[in-house]
């Protein structure tokens, strides 16, 4: 469990500043909300976390661990995963298949060993697999274990993808608005999972998202992003009480 | 518990490795080797003659590059327009020992298990020097760099002297267990040899695709953007894909350069490039069991064009220049028609046909 520091973080689009000066602490063994209106640099600031992007300047640290200039597949093997906003899943192939693709580097054998398949690659196979099986059963989807990713229903997809980055056995979990376009009681099914995550597998999350009703009830923290800066952060309370924040989302009277 | 193994019904797993299997149950393991069995063993009944155990022959050399193809194209969604000038590579690795060494060395006659060996090696090689723009080349910016792999593949044959400008240049025969292959059995040998080439490979790439290493081609064919996510590299991938398929094409072009004794650059075209990926996408992209339908029905296809095309010519022998063209125009209507009609290729058929034997005689 290591905490991760976005220390003076900018980054540029041509002239625009996505995020400026951004300085966060995200704590271990929290669900940290990050909300902001649209175009505020949310899903920005997970892209610059996950190694999708890279900071103009300033520096991000996970521990004692570099992150600002980490592709996506380091930050992952250091144990940030990652679910996204848009469904990126691997839509020809079943669900199984995505959730052992996220099993990829742990699972240990070499080229010559998986041609052969008996012995050391079965081995790995079924032992990762069950590792997947216990993902499937957290977050219920036996109905669905070998059906085609691209053939399930948009709120099924959406849990494959929370399944398959938990799947990465992460200590970190970035969600990126898991919830939204999904009715109340997806959502709350959604919420119940989160919650399940922290929990009972003591993974940090850090969430994106829109619900307000559904940030307060279950962050610990809360970071509020307008324009690519932060404008106040604290419990859901203090956020709740903060003026600037009352002002960037309904505006001045 | 016991579990009925022989049918699907009732045929339930206790663990994951059971279900991981190739074969589901006994009967569909049987059939298979029923298979195996009378490929091995039916020329020992039927005596074909050499022009027609070449077209064979010809059809599994084939089978051996698209294998390959399939994999890059198919499973790792990369378009690969230059398939033909890999397993040039392949060919043109055994006739540069044959130029160095004199075309009955002993290492090409005796060793040739190895020479096969270091075609798909340099095939490989050459594969993963032409996947390195898929470092940050996508989609058909990427076919351009195949493309051109096939242009320079061309060019450097036709002008260079040390491969005597694309003319032939010759393979000796190779000996066995049983001394020199002779010009009877050269075929049947070759038929032989180049099947097992195909269990081997057909077992080899089986297991990839159940394992990492063949799910992380699919990973990136969909979504390289996740793939980098799960914690592959996926520049890394499609250089691995490409240098997989590479490896295959150069097998087979060693193959090609053994069975027909001698290397000339007019296998290795564009026009060939073409009618693989035809191939591939007819047997149907991203399926195992495609890239045997596809040559099969492309190559039988083209035959069958051809014999039609002489007897049109006998009858009208002021059509003969039309008849010609039928080979070319039946090749593109046959593209064409798969595209439009059944994008996913004969695989498809062969899905539905088991599936359909699955429940018979019952509808559902």
């Amino acid at each position: 469990m290591a905490t991760l520091i976005v220390k003076d973080v900018t980054l540029t689009f041509g002239g625009l500043n996505a995020l400026s000066n951004l300085n966060m602490e995200i704590k271990p063994g929290l669900i940290v909300s990050v909300i902001g209106p649209n175009g505020a640099g949310k899903t920005s600031l997970l892209n610059c976390i996950s190694g999708f992007y890279h900071p103009t300047s300033g520096k991000i640290t996970y521990g004692d661990k570099d992150l600002t200039h980490a592709s996506p597949h380091q930050v992952t093997n250091l144990g940030i995963a990652r679910a996204f906003q848009n469904i990126e899943l691997f839509s020809g192939l079943s669900v199984i298949d995505n959730l052992m693709l996220a099993r990829h580097t742990k699972l240990n054998y070499n080229l010559l060993q998986a041609a052969v398949y008996f012995g050391k690659a079965a081995r790995e196979e079924a032992k990762n697999r069950a590792f997947v099986e216990d993902v499937i059963d957290f977050m219920e989807l036996e109905p669905y274990r070998k059906r085609m990713v691209g053939n399930l229903a948009y709120g099924v997809q959406k849990r494959v993808e929370v399944a398959r980055a938990l799947t990465l056995a992460p200590q970190l979990l970035l969600l990126d608005e898991p919830m939204a376009g999904m009715n109340i009681e997806e959502k709350e099914d959604m919420v119940r999972f989160i919650m399940d995550i922290r929990q009972e597998r003591g993974i940090s999350v850090v969430l994106v998202e829109h619900d307000l009703g559904v940030v307060m009830d279950i962050s610990d923290e809360i970071f509020v992003l307008d324009f690519g800066v932060l404008i106040g952060s604290g419990t859901p309370e203090e956020v709740a009480a903060n003026p600037k924040i009352i002002e960037a989302y309904i505006g001045e009277e | 518990m016991s579990a009925n193994r022989w049918l699907a019904t009732g045929n339930f797993f206790t663990t994951y490795r059971e279900e991981n299997r190739i074969f589901q149950t006994h009967i569909d393991r049987l059939v298979f080797c029923a298979f195996l069995a009378s490929v091995f063993v039916w020329p020992l009944f039927i005596s074909v003659s050499n022009k027609y155990m070449l077209v064979i022959d010809n059809i599994l050399v084939a089978i051996v590059a698209i294998l390959g193809l399939n994999l890059v194209t198919g499973f790792a969604g990369l378009i690969s327009i230059g398939h033909a000038a890999f397993v040039g590579v392949g060919a043109y690795t055994i006739a540069s020992f044959s130029q160095v060494l004199g075309d009955s060395h002993v290492l090409i006659t005796h060793y040739w298990p190895l020479m096969l060996l270091a075609a798909g090696g340099m095939g490989a090689v050459f594969g993963a020097i032409v996947g390195l723009p898929a470092f940050r080349l996508k989609h058909l910016y990427l076919a351009m760099a195949t493309l051109s792999f096939q242009m320079i593949f061309q060019w450097v044959i036709n002008f260079m002297t040390f491969f005597n400008q694309g003319q032939t240049i010759f393979v000796g025969r190779v000996f066995w267990l049983t001394g020199k292959v002779g010009r009877r059995d050269h075929y049947l040998f070759w038929y032989y040899v180049i099947l097992a080439i195909i269990v081997i490979f057909g077992f080899g790439i089986r297991n990839l695709l159940r394992t990492k290493h063949g799910r992380c081609l699919a990973a990136v064919r969909d979504n390289d953007r996740a793939a980098d996510a799960m914690g592959m590299h996926p520049g890394f991938t499609k250089v691995y894909a490409f240098a997989l398929a590479g490896f295959l094409a150069g097998v087979a072009g060693g193959l090609h350069a053994y069975l027909y004794r001698g290397v000339g650059f007019e296998s290795f075209t564009l026009t060939q490039s073409i009618s693989q990926l035809a191939m591939a996408i007819v047997g149907g992209l991203g399926t195992l069991i495609g890239s045997f339908f596809g040559p099969i029905f492309i190559i039988l296809l083209d035959l069958q064009v051809e014999q039609l095309a002489n007897l049109a010519a006998n009858f009208l022998p002021s059509a003969g220049n039309l008849a010609t063209a039928l080979r070319p125009l039946s090749f593109g209507l046959v593209i064409v028609l798969f595209l439009m009609y059944e994008p996913r290729g004969i695989a498809n058929w062969w899905r539905i046909l088991r599936s359909y034997l699955k429940l018979w005689p019952f509808r559902y």
